[in-house]
């Protein structure tokens, strides 16, 4: 129950990371996603990595992003995954609302 | 639910092995990747597993994760669909009211007509394992079905490898202190086959059918025990008079047993009393009569189909001796599990019913869907906002669709309810009207909701909660998101040109039923006012026995209210007669129907002699070698030359009789089939042969109640049945009589929702145009002008549909001519009524919403922008 939860509230964050890390066009296996999250978030969201795994398969089923199998640079057989048109429309609804959220929230630290 | 996810959850659910064999595959890829890098730093080959698996978390947690991912997705955005409707309901309740409401009307009698189904031709009968219960009949070449003589079911008995049991089944009907009273003479293994004990005493057993005659036993049945004998609770023992012969009760079925045939039984006795209780040849005599019904138990390893050719194989070996006519080419295995047998014929016959029934629901459905789509087009702008905003369209659909599911959910339940009250009117209608005779023999069975009653309920909602709700979900998604925005919603929006077209399709189907309506309506009123050729006033017509038939007519020639008493071996209306071959010298032969008649037959009817004379006393003998010809038959034999003193030769069995008359036509079989063709009657005498007709003085129900009590005191167990020929009239005509009354009611529910159609569309029409109107009225356009443009909308929609139906009527007439023989198919009155009832309901339904459009104020539609 404990584990479910923490994965919730970090959930949002993940999907959009995701999305974001995919919007460069780039076909994406998971490992290389993960990578990717540790170098840019500066190994803050290091931590964990099989979380991401979840995140994926939900996005996959909304239909935001989709995967097929292909063959790897040491290759190996593995599960990339590509932005899908919806998936372009949702991660600029969810950048908008993160930059409002980001804003509003730093205009309230401001004030105090 | 996306379309993606979707497909997903089915790929998850029927490749199972594969999608987690590609879960391991992409895990493992990850921890080899880790791996690699942590080799690549330094770390020992150990060191770099471990670290891998520590970064990555436990495998199996996320791998279950996963998993859950494929169920939790639809199930959190179809509970969000819930949720938005319930709660968009909460704000609409006469919506959802009156599109419940409606479905309930539609979705009520079609509940009502498969309940009595289900209780009828589905529930199987309660006793033990109905489903391996089959009736055995073997078949000859002309397809004659045949039943079995005594030793026939005494060889069967020794087959073990087909039935594992088999019982001998022999109708009685006779009558019981001025009742029809119904039973079964079984052999003695019948209860126990069955499974079937008692409420009171014991079952028959099989040595109750050791000898014949020894032991007159008898089995009441429940309805019976309560009804005649008061449900006394020492009926056990008490003796009853069957055919004048007492016979001791030793126990009652249980309520839920009535026996294995259509008809319900009062009573079960051994076969061995046969020779007691019924007329004709004895069953054990030298005569041995094919009289028996075969029912047996199938044994579980055995096909229906393999057991029919072991079955056939056993006929074909019964009947090597027999004529070639009478040898067995076929055997027939007939389920039993049910007291009416599901066959394709059974479908055929109630096809129009069903049909005409789902019309009904289908008409609800355009309404509701007419409905949907008016509040869709209410909703555009919150549609084309959502829609705007990103949502897919395929959610939106989803999300109506949500909404139509679950406003089927109280229109299932309300239909449930006026499905019980529809059954219950509709028993009521029918004790109230059937004719008198005809309610003794009804079969009232048990008309529980059960489970098949209930799957079929949300079935049938479901189904129409798709028909309602499907169209509307996509058009209604198919808005311009700008346009909507802006709070637009012009008249040329695609929904109202879908909303005419549900409509017309409306208009068309009420048409076409109130047309078939009509054609049944006028068809029953022809039957009642048909002219049969004969009268039926002051009749009552007797079976009787052989062996009680000198008592009988002791009895009845010394009546005092008896005027006089004539014999036919078919009573005119009682069905259809026997048919031989008659041939002229040289001329055409023909098929006659035959009816053995005394002479008084024609005086007591009143059927007119055309030519010649009746039959004289002398010539009172089938074997007399004269015979009086219908005008019809007369007329297909001689073609104009005078018959009188012509011979004609008779087939099977071959003799040559001499025309000493004819008389006219008359209808002898059925009403419904019209004046039979051709009839030839032979002389009979009432003392010798055939069923009595008696002319009675007085009233004749009175006269028929007396002489019944009369008889049985007289003559006990003589007759075996006593009904007025008013009566046979009045029972022939009922059935139509039933399909008329449920006709009108069926048309009038079509003509109701309709009406509601119709006016709900115009209505919209009127609100969609306020402005115009509110225009044209401010530039000077008279009331009676407003009025004539709303109600040339409805009647342009009306006639679109009205010319469809027409065209359907005629195309469903055309069908259905092949299939009727009396049923007046093209029938212009019917025609003439069905259009012109819709024509004037869609005025009606016109008229008030033009009366609120010619109320429109200029003033107030101009500003409300």
């Amino acid at each position: 129950m404990h584990r479910v939860s923490r994965l919730d509230l970090l959930q949002g964050t993940l999907d959009l990371l995701i999305l974001r890390i995919l919007q460069s066009g780039h076909a994406l296996h998971g490992w290389a996603i993960s990578e990717r999250i540790r170098q840019i978030s500066g190994n803050v969201l290091q931590a964990n990595q099989g979380s991401l795994y979840p995140a994926l398969h939900r996005l996959e089923h909304q239909g935001w992003i989709k995967a097929e199998w292909g063959v790897s640079e040491l290759g190996r057989r593995a599960r990339f995954y590509r932005l899908t048109s919806s998936g372009r429309k949702q991660l600029q609804q969810e950048a908008d609302n993160w930059a409002r959220l980001a804003t509003a929230i730093g205009k309230v630290l401001e004030m105090a | 639910m996306t379309l993606t996810d979707l497909r997903l959850r089915l790929r998850a659910l029927f490749l199972r092995a594969r999608v987690e064999q590609e879960l391991d595959d992409e895990v493992e890829f990850h921890l080899a990747m880790a791996r690699h890098k942590h080799l690549a730093a330094g770390h020992s080959e150990e060191d770099a597993i471990r670290l891998a698996r520590l970064d990555f978390g436990r495998v199996s947690s996320v791998k279950e994760d996963c998993r859950s991912v494929r169920g939790i997705i639809a199930l959190e955005t179809g509970m969000q669909d819930i949720r938005y409707a319930l709660r968009s309901f909460n704000r609409n309740r006469n919506f959802v009211l009156a599109v419940s409401g409606t479905i309930a009307l539609g979705l009520g009698l079609n509940l009502a007509l498969f309940t009595l189904f289900n209780a009828y031709v589905l529930r199987p009968l309660s006793i033990r394992d109905p489903y391996g219960l089959y009736a055995f009949t073997w078949s000859d070449s002309t397809g004659q079905e045949h039943a079995f003589t005594w030793d026939e079911y005494r060889e069967l008995l020794k087959q073990k490898s087909i039935f594992s049991d088999v019982a001998a089944v022999q109708g009685v009907y006779t009558r019981v202190e001025g009742h029809a009273f119904r039973g079964d003479l079984v052999s003695g293994n019948y209860f126990q086959m069955l499974g079937v004990g008692t409420t009171l005493g014991r079952p028959l057993l099989p040595k109750d059918s050791d000898a014949p005659g020894r032991e007159p036993f008898i089995v009441l049945s429940y309805d019976a025990w309560q009804s005649r004998f008061g449900g006394r609770l020492d009926i056990v023992g008490a003796k009853i008079m069957i055919r004048g012969f007492p016979m001791e009760v030793v126990g009652v079925t249980p309520r839920e047993f009535q026996g294995l045939g259509e008809s319900p039984r009062d009573f079960w006795s051994p076969l061995s009393m046969a020779h007691r209780l019924q007329d004709g040849p004895d069953l054990f005599g030298a005569e041995h009569p094919e009289s028996l019904e075969i029912i047996g138990r199938l044994r579980t390893e055995r096909s229906v189909s393999a057991a029919e050719a072991l079955l056939l194989a056993w006929s074909k070996q019964m009947t090597a001796q027999s004529t070639p006519e009478h040898k067995a080419t076929g055997a027939l295995l007939r389920s039993r599990a049910t007291s009416i047998p599901l066959t394709p014929e059974l479908l055929a016959v109630f096809s129009p019913l069903i049909a005409a029934f789902a019309l009904v629901l289908v008409l609800a459905c355009t309404n509701v869907a007419s409905m949907m789509l008016a509040r869709a087009t209410a909703r555009q702008r919150e549609i084309g906002i959502r829609l705007s905003l990103g949502a897919a369209r395929g959610r939106l659909i989803r999300q109506l669709l949500t909404e139509s599911v679950l406003l089927s959910i109280p229109a299932a339940i309300l239909g449930l309810i006026i499905s019980r009250l529809t059954i219950d009117a509709a028993l009521w209608t029918v004790f109230a009207t059937i004719p008198k005779d005809m309610l003794e023999l009804a079969h009232d069975v048990a008309r529980p909701v059960d489970w098949r009653v209930l799957g079929f309920m949300f079935f049938a909602a479901l189904i129409s909660a798709l028909l309602f709700g499907l169209a509307p979900a996509i058009q209604a998604t198919r808005v311009s998101v700008i346009s909507s925005v802006r709070g637009e919603s012009t008249s040329d929006v695609r929904p109202s040109r879908v909303r005419n077209g549900l409509v017309i399709a409306q208009v068309a189907l009420c048409t076409l039923l109130l047309i078939a309506c009509g054609a049944l309506v006028r068809t029953t009123m022809a039957m009642t006012t048909f002219d049969i050729g004969f009268h039926t006033d002051h009749i009552i017509a007797m079976e009787v026995t052989d062996s009680g038939r000198r008592r009988v007519m002791d009895a009845l020639s010394t009546d005092p209210e008896v005027d006089a008493i004539a014999s036919a071996s078919s009573v005119p209306l009682g069905g259809r007669l026997p048919v031989v071959s008659a041939s002229t010298g040289g001329g055409p032969t023909i098929d006659v129907a035959r009816n053995e008649v005394s002479s008084q037959y024609f005086d007591i009817l009143r059927v007119p002699l055309l030519k010649g004379r009746g039959f004289s006393i002398e010539e009172a003998s089938p074997e007399a070698p004269v015979a009086i010809l219908s005008a019809g038959a007369a007329a297909r034999l001689f073609a104009g030359r005078d018959p009188l003193a012509q011979t004609i030769r008779l087939e099977a069995p071959e003799r040559v009789v001499r025309i000493v008359g004819v008389a006219s036509d008359i209808v002898t079989c059925c009403i419904a089939y019209g004046k039979d063709a051709a009839v030839l009657y032979s002389p009979a005498s009432p003392s010798k042969t055939g069923n009595l007709l008696v002319h009675v003085r007085g009233e004749v129900e009175t006269e028929r109640h007396r002489l019944d009590t009369l008889l049985a005191a007289l003559a006990p167990g003589a007759i075996n049945d006593i009904h007025s020929l008013d009566q046979y009239r009045a029972v022939g005509i009922y059935a139509f009589q039933v399909a008329s009354m449920i006709g009108m009611a069926v048309g009038g529910l079509a003509l109701f929702l309709t009406l509601s159609g119709i006016y709900g569309v115009v209505s919209f029409f009127v609100t969609q145009r306020t402005k115009e109107i509110g225009i044209r009225v401010a530039l000077g356009a008279t009331t009676l002008m407003v009025t004539t443009l709303v109600l040339r909308q409805a009647l342009r929609l009306a006639s679109i549909g009205i010319s469809a139906g027409v065209l359907l009527g005629i195309g469903v007439a055309r069908v259905l001519a092949s299939q009727m023989i009396f049923l007046r198919v093209f029938d212009g009155a019917a025609f003439a009524a069905g259009v012109l009832l819709v024509l004037s309901t869609a005025l009606a339904a016109g008229y008030v919403p033009s009366r609120r459009a010619a109320e429109i104020d200029p003033i107030n539609t101009l500003r409300y922008d």
